[in-house]
């Protein structure tokens, strides 16, 4: 399966959070949710994955995920959430393994990916901050979704880490269909091949990352923004 | 393994012991002929045809041993789940209000009935648990801080209710008192009967969904994953109730095993819910035998409400194992 076409609405009682977002992601490219804070990012991801109960559709080639258990549902897309300080001290083998359709070879699989199969046998506890992100990931992995949704995977993390992850994104990107909320605009703009800019519950912009212009940073985050080119990549400058 | 292994023979080793101590010193020679096969044969057919020592084995300490036992399963099995629901070490099975509802439907039978005890506290418990869910209740969905917030103010309700039955029928309440506190006393095979329906149906419940605890323990997080969250919460609420509330109607109000139990396992073992759970049903039964022991022979021939017990040895013992978790001698 290699498209999802998603467009949700959704409301916190009387307050409405998220209204007509639509929006397409295809297998081979890796789709970046950026906006600031209070945008709806995360609520959209959690609609996504049917945590909250959106209206509207969810669909991987036409089948409506949002209409699926959980236990069906979990089969096509997987979910990272933002990295908390885990609680329990399970091993990274066990944590890994936690999920619904997690196999003893999803498993190795998912953490030769993601660099953490030596350590195995560790506490989840006693990781770093960019370690335990990257068990998160393979967690995910291990699901063997066609979709992945991951939500500020590199939020928190040194410059070394974010990286680590943005490639390992990058090295799967031709397996899953992914859709990460990012909070580095500049990790966006470089890693991401299109980019949905959403403001106050609304698409503001759409389109390829390569496209978004610093006319649109301005009119979302209320900033003087700049891109300029450094070495090959693209770097915004933004100032009040 | 091994160290399961260790939890089974120590089970096996106090029952054994619950079984040879009591007022009545009885050689081990005729405890093992109380098992031979015509004695369990003649026990099966008619209990009142045992002679004295047998009878004493068979009607009087093997039950009390494992109910004892099952009892201790029963509530650290539920408080295993009882920790995973509200993902907080400090839960126990009483949590949701079960003792209380328990504890007004004794003090109630004490003063009026006093004969249905056992009776008015199982329908005390499954009442309570009934309004506590019912509270929580919001669209169809449990949200767990409000079923613990529920919980917690219908056991100031119902601690007020009970003491004023016990103030009103303050001449006639010995047993009510006992059983508020615990004990085995006089405990038979109906009993063991019981509960041991409801062990053995919670706890497979319990071990055979040891996946669906571990997921329970990342919250929302877990639809992720594949966990209908809100019908397992359901499940897990249901099976609670079922182990405490037989637990608590043949036996009174027990506390600190369910409590201590899945804790203690916990820095033995990890949080992984396919040996935690086990081991601390394994523990659990072991502690509450090794408790009843001592209730009753630290007062001879008077009984201790066992309940007491558990506390007293429950809490250095966990403290030890907090300093040895501290020391990085164990799991975690």
């Amino acid at each position: 399966m290699d498209k999802l076409e998603v467009n949700v609405s959704f409301s916190y009682g009387e307050k409405q959070i998220l209204k007509d977002v639509e929006f397409s992601a295809r297998k081979g490219e890796l789709l970046a949710i950026v906006g600031p804070n209070g945008a709806g990012k995360s609520t959209l991801l959690k609609c996504l994955v049917g945590i909250l109960k959106p209206s509207g559709y969810v669909r991987l080639n036409g089948l409506d995920l949002l209409s699926l258990k959980p236990r069906e549902r979990a089969k096509y897309i997987s979910y990272v959430p933002q990295s908390s300080f885990p609680e329990f001290a399970f091993t990274v083998e066990e944590f890994v393994e936690l999920g619904t359709y997690a196999t003893r070879g999803s498993v190795e699989e998912a953490l030769r990916k993601v660099g953490m199969w030596e350590r195995r046998k560790e506490l989840v506890t006693k990781l770093s901050g960019g370690e335990y992100q990257l068990v998160l990931i393979a967690r995910a992995l291990a699901q063997g979704s066609d979709v992945m949704l991951l939500d500020e995977p590199t939020s928190h993390l040194d410059i070394n880490h974010a990286l680590r992850i943005m490639n390992l994104l990058k090295g799967i990107k031709d397996e899953k269909i992914l859709v990460a909320v990012m909070h580095d605009l500049n990790l966006a703009l470089n890693y991401a091949d299109r980019v949905v800019v959403l403001n106050k519950g609304q698409i503001q912009w759409s389109g390829k990352s390569s496209a978004l212009t610093p006319e649109v940073l301005e009119g979302v985050y209320g900033v003087k923004a700049k891109i300029v080119d450094v070495e090959g990549q693209r770097v915004i400058v933004a100032w009040e | 393994m091994k160290k399961i292994a260790l939890l089974v023979l120590s089970s096996v080793a106090l029952i054994l012991l619950g079984i040879a101590v009591g007022p009545v010193k009885i050689p081990f020679q005729d405890i093992l002929s109380a098992f031979s096969w015509d004695t369990l044969k003649g026990a099966f057919l008619d209990p009142n045809s045992l002679n004295g020592n047998s009878y004493i084995v068979l009607q009087i300490r093997l039950p009390r041993v494992l109910l004892a036992y099952l009892v201790g399963v029963s509530l650290a099995s539920a408080g295993t789940a009882s920790q995973a629901l509200f993902k907080n070490p400090l839960a126990d099975p009483y949590i949701i209000g079960i003792s209380g509802g328990a504890a007004v439907g004794a003090s109630l039978a004490a003063l009026y009935f006093p004969q249905y005890m056992s009776v008015f506290a199982l329908v005390g418990a499954f009442l309570a648990v009934v309004v506590v869910y019912r509270i929580a209740k919001v669209n169809g969905h449990i949200p767990v801080d409000t079923l613990l917030l529920a919980g917690i103010a219908l056991g100031f309700f119902t601690n007020a209710l009970t003491s004023y039955f016990l103030y009103v029928g303050r001449d006639r309440i010995h047993n009510a008192i006992f059983w508020l506190m615990g004990t085995f006393n006089g405990s038979d095979w109906g009993d063991v009967k019981m509960v041991l329906f409801s062990c053995v149906v919670g706890v497979s419940i319990l071990l055979f969904s040891w996946r669906e605890l571990n997921l329970l323990l990342l919250g929302e997080e877990s639809i992720s994953m594949g966990l209908d969250i809100n019908r397992y919460r359901k499940i897990v609420i249901g099976v609670i109730s079922l182990l405490t509330s037989f637990a608590v109607a043949t036996s009174g109000i027990i506390g600190f095993v369910g409590l201590i139990s899945p804790h203690a396992m916990r820095i033995v073992f990890g949080p992984n819910h396919k040996r935690l759970l086990p081991a601390s049903a394994l523990f659990g039964g072991t502690l509450m035998v090794f408790a009843d022991i001592f209730a009753r022979i630290i007062l001879k021939p008077a009984e201790v409400p066992v309940g007491i017990i558990t506390a007293l040895f429950g809490a250095p013992f966990f403290l030890y194992l907090l300093i040895k978790k501290k020391r990085g001698e164990l799991f975690g």
